[in-house]
């Protein structure tokens, strides 16, 4: 399966495209599909396309989630 | 609030489809893989929580098809729970919100993601062959694209109710029907959908049509085709029986109970791909693999229940004199058919009063396994699970269509290459052909490193030495 992290918009330039970032890297992202996202949003990307826009509720469970996840990767890792 | 969050770990099994493709001595090509890292781990995480949260946890954790997942989990749970009939609102409800799932993302797919190759050609430089190329030389269709993308998550919506806890399904039913309002919201822009879905079947059937003769030769390979199916043989997205057919049409197992999937399905584990490889069991590991999604369910079908997508059915399998199409291409096509027969059954549904019924949940008798079945988007979806007398998830196992396609896409990829590739040097064209042949699939690869329409794509030539000869990445 694959997963859908949520990323942040830190900006929209002037030809309306919109830069996010995760993790310290930047994605250019268009913003076609969900034209009332502002700089601060969490998107959801798939494809290049920013398909769902997440309110901070929703933003923050889904990283509580992603959170939760990473904590077991890494306690697996220590076990090793 | 924090604004840096660490979850690389988990962000970090999400890289680019590798490709690798392999040559003998004499610099031809005897075989090309695709190295799709898949995430497993959410089998694990979800060990120890309660039943009851699953369908909601995983369609936040797998927000590309989200409703399908959700779905999927849910029809697992409601076994759990002892019910294996919901009320005819629960179920109608859930179809609504799958049939507006199915719309928006076969939209998304074809007029953001496919539709350039189409328009544009193969070959087409890729500054021009993407989603800003299409609306500048043709911004109708973009704005449809967008239009109807907009409608299916309206539908998701309206059905699924708040988004925070308990969202939509529910073990057992469904936590919310459709009100009056709503139904005339929706109904208000049905016919317009229709077109425009009328409009896209359009494009994709003459595409392939004028273009019979490359679609032949382009990642075209026979294969087995695995879908759900009604009792009666008609296509059914949201519920059925199991159908598995072989190249011919020949039925290899018909109307299985999906609850005991695993007697006729296996996964095979290959030391190469992190991505397990399903088949079906009584013909092996060898031959056994098989296609699903548009292609595998348009033919496997005998027919569909909507007067505009069955008539489109019967175009599209006269193309092969009613035998299975395995043109890889075919997929488009076939999307497109599906897309009509989607917006169809939303608008058979819409005109349902059972929509506005009160019975929404059902309970019975706890049960410790289930199976849930639905045909996603892109394939069938299995969903397994066991859960202890403290309704705690014991065991899951998950196959999602990208999976079950993880043999034909390999397959589409050698034939690519076999045909594309001259000499030891990777051009651009090849690596053009190796993603419009995985699109074709629309796979669930990586979504976060994206460029805009441009799958992640990193090709490698390797002799057989296990030298490499020639290396590109797509971005």
């Amino acid at each position: 399966m694959c997963l859908a992290v949520p990323m942040k918009l830190t900006a929209i330039d002037a030809t309306g495209k919109g830069v996010s970032e995760l993790e310290g890297t930047t994605y250019s992202v268009d913003l076609s599909l969900t034209p009332d996202a502002k700089a601060g949003d969490y998107l959801i990307v798939h494809a290049g396309f920013a398909i769902e826009k997440l309110d901070q509720e929703e933003a923050d469970e889904r990283l509580k989630l992603f959170e939760g996840m990473a904590q077991m990767y890494a306690e697996q890792d220590t076990a090793k | 609030m924090t604004n840096k969050i660490t979850i690389e770990p988990v962000t970090r099994v999400e890289g680019h489809g590798k490709v690798t493709i392999h040559l003998d001595d004499n610099k031809q090509v005897t075989d090309a893989k695709l190295h799709i890292v898949e995430f497993r781990g959410f089998e694990r995480f979800i060990q120890g929580r309660p039943f009851w949260e699953v369908p909601v946890t995983i369609q936040r954790l797998c927000g590309i098809c989200p409703v399908s997942h959700h779905l999927a989990a849910a029809k697992a749970m409601d076994i759990i729970v002892g019910v294996d009939k919901l009320t005819p609102t629960a179920e109608k409800m859930r179809r609504l919100m799958h049939y507006g799932q199915m719309f928006q993302s076969h939209a998304l797919h074809f007029f953001h993601l496919c539709s350039p190759d189409l328009l544009f050609g193969f070959d087409a430089d890729v500054a021009i062959r993407n989603v800003i190329g299409v609306a500048e030389k043709f911004p109708e269709l973009a704005v449809q694209g967008v239009m109807m993308r907009k409608y299916g998550q309206e539908i998701i919506k309206m059905t699924a109710g708040k988004k925070i806890h308990g969202t939509g399904a529910i073990p057992g039913g469904i936590n919310k029907n459709l009100s009056i309002e709503e139904r005339d919201t929706l109904l208000k822009e049905l016919d317009q959908q229709i077109e425009w879905s009328k409009g896209a079947l359009k494009i994709a059937k003459d595409y392939t049509v004028e273009h019979l003769e490359l679609a032949k030769e382009f990642a075209n390979f026979d294969s087995n085709h695995l879908t759900l199916i009604r009792e009666d043989g008609a296509m059914d997205l949201y519920h059925g029986n199991l159908r598995a057919i072989d190249k011919d049409g020949n039925k290899i197992f018909d109307q299985v109970n999906y609850q005991g999937y695993h007697e006729y399905i296996a996964e095979e584990v290959r030391d190469w791909s992190y991505m397990k490889f399903p088949f079906i069991k009584s013909i092996g590991n060898e031959d056994g693999w098989y296609r699903v999604g548009p292609l595998a369910r348009v033919n496997a079908c005998d027919f569909i229940d909507t007067p505009v997508a069955e008539e489109a059915r019967k175009e599209f399998m006269a193309v092969t004199n009613g035998k299975p199409n395995n043109l890889s291409l075919g997929y488009h096509w076939t999307r497109m058919i599906e897309l009509v027969h989607s917006i169809e059954k939303i608008k058979e549904l819409l005109n349902d009063s059972d929509l506005q019924g009160e019975d929404l949940v059902l309970k019975g008798e706890r049960r410790e396994e289930a199976v849930g079945l639905i045909e996603a988007p892109r394939g069938t979806l299995f969903h397994h699970y066991k859960v202890n007398e403290n309704d705690q998830v014991t065991m899951c196992n998950l196959i999602v269509s990208t999976t079950s396609n993880n043999e034909p896409m390999n397959r589409a990829v050698s034939g690519v290459a076999k045909k594309y590739l001259s000499g030891v040097e990777i051009t651009e064209g090849l690596l053009n052909h190796v993603e419009v042949a995985i699109r074709a699939y629309d796979p669930c690869l990586s979504c976060a490193t994206h460029a805009l329409g441009r799958m992640p794509l990193e090709v490698k030539v390797v002799d057989c030495a296990g030298n490499v000869l020639d290396k590109k990445s797509t971005n």
